[in-house]
Parts: C-alpha cells; sequence; structure tokens
C-alpha cells in the first residue's frame, strides 16, 4: 500500500536529534510497553509482517506525530481486538468484561534469562528454481501489491543490479495475509543516480532485499 | 482464535481505539497491563525482567565487543562477513531480530550506513533497542535520499571519492556496520579496542574512531 508509513526519500523533514542522550528508553512507560510486548502471552497467530501491516494502517496523522512505542501500543490494541482478545472498552477502562478460556499461565519473570537468545528464521527449504543470480539487471514493478508489501515506493519502477541471493524467504505480502509462502529473496543494489533526480555526480548507491515477485528482468 | 487480516477492519478499529483510548501514553500502557494482567495473560514481574534486560545486558556493548574481536582475529572477522549470525552466537549474542544478520565493512574507499525507510527494523540482540532517532521520519525518509547530509549532522564529512552504500532494511535480515579500526591503536586488547566502539558507528552515523588520547 501506498502508505504514510513508506518514508525513504519523502523531502521537506528537519533535521536529527544528533544530541540525543545514550539511554535505551528516556521515558518510564516506553520501557514498561517492551517489557510488556516481550512479556505477554500471545494466544493469536500474529506474524511480524500482519503487525507491521497493522502499524501502517494507523491514521496518517497518528503516525506522524505519536511516539513510537505508543505506535506499537496501538497496534497490539488493534490486533487484540480484531483477534477478540479484547474489547475497545476493556483496552480504555484496563478492566476484563470477560475471561479468556483455557489459558496457560503466563510466562514467569524465571523465564526471561532462557527467552533473550530466542532467534526467529523466516528463510525457509525451498525446490523452486531461482530466476535470478548474482550481476543480473532487474527492474523493480512499477506498482505494488495493495496489502502489505516491502517494496518502497522510491525503488519502484527502477534498475539495478543484484548483488546477493539468500534462499526462499516468507514473502511479507502473503505472511500478512495469513499465508505463509516462500520465496527466492535477492539483495538489489541501485545506483542513487537511478533513484533520485539531484543525484546527477554521485557513485552512492542504495541496496534493498527485495523478493522475486517485485522483480523482472532489465 | 479466529483471524482474519482485513485492512478496512483494521483502520476502524484503529479510529475506535483514537477516540476511546487514555489521554497520555502512559496511562494507555498502564491500562493495557492491567487488562492483560487480570485476563491472566500478563506476569507484570516479567516486564520487571525484561526491562532489566533491555537496560543491563542487551545493548550496543555486544556490538562493541563483536567489532574488536573482528579487529583483532582475522578468522573471526572473516566468519562474521560470510555469516553475521554464526559469528555472534558463538559469542553468546543470538537474539531478537538476528536470525539474518549482515556485517558490511567499511573501508577506505567505502562507507556503510543502515535505515528501515518502511519501519525501524534493527538488530536488537547486539545493538539493543534502537535510538529514537533511528526511528523518526526524518532519519528514515532523508538517510536513503541524502546520505551525505545526515552524515554532516552527525559531524562526519566524507570526501567525494569515499563511496556510500545505504543499507535499507526490507527484508528480516538486519545490517550492522564493521567499523574501520583506527589508526594509533596497535597492540591494544580487545577490551580497550571494545570501548572506542560507538553505537553510532554500528549504524554508519560514526565513522572516525580514533582515539582522542592514549589509554591510561
Amino acid at each position: 500500500m501506498d502508505g504514510i508509513h513508506d518514508l525513504g526519500g519523502k523531502q521537506g523533514f528537519g533535521p536529527i536529534d544528533v544530541g540525543e542522550k545514550e539511554e535505551p528508553f528516556h521515558e518510564a512507560w516506553e520501557a514498561r510497553l517492551l517489557g510488556i510486548v516481550r512479556g505477554m502471552s500471545r494466544v493469536a497467530p500474529w506474524s511480524i509482517d500482519w503487525f507491521r501491516h497493522v502499524r501502517e494502517l494507523i491514521d496518517p496523522v497518528d503516525y506522524l506525530t505519536r511516539p513510537y512505542y505508543d505506535q506499537w501500543l496501538q497496534t497490539y490494541a488493534a490486533m487484540m481486538v480484531n483477534s477478540g482478545v479484547a474489547t475497545v472498552d476493556e483496552l480504555a477502562s484496563g478492566k476484563s468484561a470477560a475471561a479468556i478460556a483455557d489459558l496457560p499461565p503466563p510466562a514467569p519473570p524465571s523465564a526471561v534469562a532462557g527467552a533473550t537468545g530466542n532467534m526467529a528464521r523466516f528463510d525457509r527449504e525451498s525446490t523452486a528454481r531461482s530466476r535470478f543470480a548474482v550481476g543480473d539487471l532487474v527492474r523493480t514493478h512499477v506498482h505494488a501489491a495493495p496489502g502489505h508489501t516491502r517494496l518502497p515506493q522510491y525503488a519502484r519502477g527502477c534498475r539495478g543490479t543484484v548483488t546477493g541471493f539468500h534462499g526462499a524467504h516468507i514473502l511479507p505480502d502473503a505472511s500478512a495475509l495469513g499465508e505463509e509462502r516462500a520465496e527466492p529473496l535477492y539483495t538489489v543494489a541501485f545506483a542513487a543516480t537511478e533513484l533520485w533526480p539531484e543525484a546527477r555526480a554521485s557513485r552512492d548507491r542504495v541496496y534493498l532485499d527485495l523478493w522475486e515477485s517485485y522483480l523482472e528482468p532489465a | 482464535m479466529a483471524e482474519d487480516h482485513n485492512s478496512h477492519k483494521i483502520q476502524a478499529i484503529h479510529r475506535e481505539l483514537h477516540s476511546h483510548l487514555p489521554p497520555e501514553p502512559a496511562l494507555r500502557v498502564k491500562a493495557l497491563e492491567s487488562l492483560l494482567v487480570e485476563k491472566g495473560l500478563l506476569d507484570p514481574q516479567t516486564v520487571d525482567a525484561w526491562i532489566e534486560v533491555f537496560t543491563e545486558e542487551i545493548g550496543p556493548k555486544r556490538g562493541a565487543t563483536v567489532v574488536a574481536k573482528a579487529w583483532t582475529d582475522p578468522a573471526f572477522k572473516a566468519r562474521l562477513l560470510a555469516d553475521g549470525t554464526a559469528a555472534i552466537t558463538e559469542l553468546g549474542f543470538e537474539g531478537w531480530a538476528s536470525g539474518h544478520l549482515k556485517v558490511v565493512e567499511n573501508t577506505q574507499e567505502v562507507h556503510n550506513l543502515v535505515v528501515c525507510t518502511l519501519c525501524s527494523c534493527y538488530p536488537i540482540s547486539i545493538l539493543g533497542v534502537p535510538p529514537n532517532w533511528y526511528k523518526t521520519a526524518a532519519y528514515r525518509a532523508r538517510a536513503v535520499r541524502d546520505p551525505r547530509g545526515v552524515l554532516a549532522e552527525f559531524g562526519e564529512t566524507l570526501p567525494a571519492e569515499v563511496e556510500v552504500r545505504v543499507w535499507d532494511s526490507t527484508s528480516e535480515l538486519r545490517y550492522m556496520v564493521l567499523p574501520q579500526r583506527p589508526a594509533g591503536t596497535d597492540g591494544w586488547d580487545e577490551a580497550t579496542l571494545a570501548g572506542l566502539v560507538t553505537r553510532n558507528a554500528m549504524i554508519g552515523t560514526a565513522r572516525d574512531l580514533t582515539p582522542r588520547k592514549e589509554p591510561g
């Protein structure tokens, strides 16, 4: 989707706060929210792609103005309502109106030390032949999928060179619709001059990881 | 539980939440935590334990350890560049968002810069939680289009002959920059070298790690 989240190359944004204090959390509620997200039981099948898509669907004004972890809260709240884990009224009041049946107990603090090394992998075995090889010239599609996709607007309809192949990875566009489907994943390098009109003399490049269905031979 | 993936339904839920949730983020978080605890989905002491992990254990010191080891151990550096995830697992640093870690090396000719324009992907298990600026619209919008301008704001002016490579984290690959070992550090041990490595250098918004004075 052509959402507000797709920010690469958008102009008019001001300076970066380079003097930000180097500490993991600046507000107590931010730390609390991160801890909640890591510690809560997941009773619905929320994939990382579904999470990202639900965040992308936040009202554009809220997306640009609400703090980052507040957007996480909004996203988890929306997923919970959508899955029937909680109602809007329950999330507003903090009081439960109905219990969830047959729940295992929540993760105890003693489980945290053993969980910090948990690492999800997104590559999958595949016998499909990859269409492109390192060194190939490719062109990205001009239009992306109407729902979730990881082909940013600024790199659509552009010519690049395949510089890496990573096997088959779960396709986010399908995963955000609840389907797990793996597809060859490539790293593609784009010359800055291909992406930006003002980059006339630049030798700089931008690298993106792109799935096979985002690409055609150039 | 039943799960559908309807974008219009989610937009409607977002609007309802916007109108009904408490006005301050801190109050919204408090309500969420109370609800989850009451529903039996969360132990508040587990929240405390996770906060402690991200305050004390998982942070950029891990990345600095990795960099210093790569500077002093060529075999480790080769393994790190070939398979970042396997190499950090040797040090016990595997974890959240590092299942497909790709380490990109700065040289005299090349400078690398990491961004996620579509959300805020970041190699959390070796760099900790990302700084706010990394997640801002300004950084996400500008890093791919004006990387040299962004670097100048961070105090790094790159000569024109140095090629900038910007890595936009669009897949589950996560990127970390291996900065150059600064001159004048011959014979330094790993722990002292690690003290030179900043978080920003591993994102690519810093380049020159030359020490201001000799240690000790």
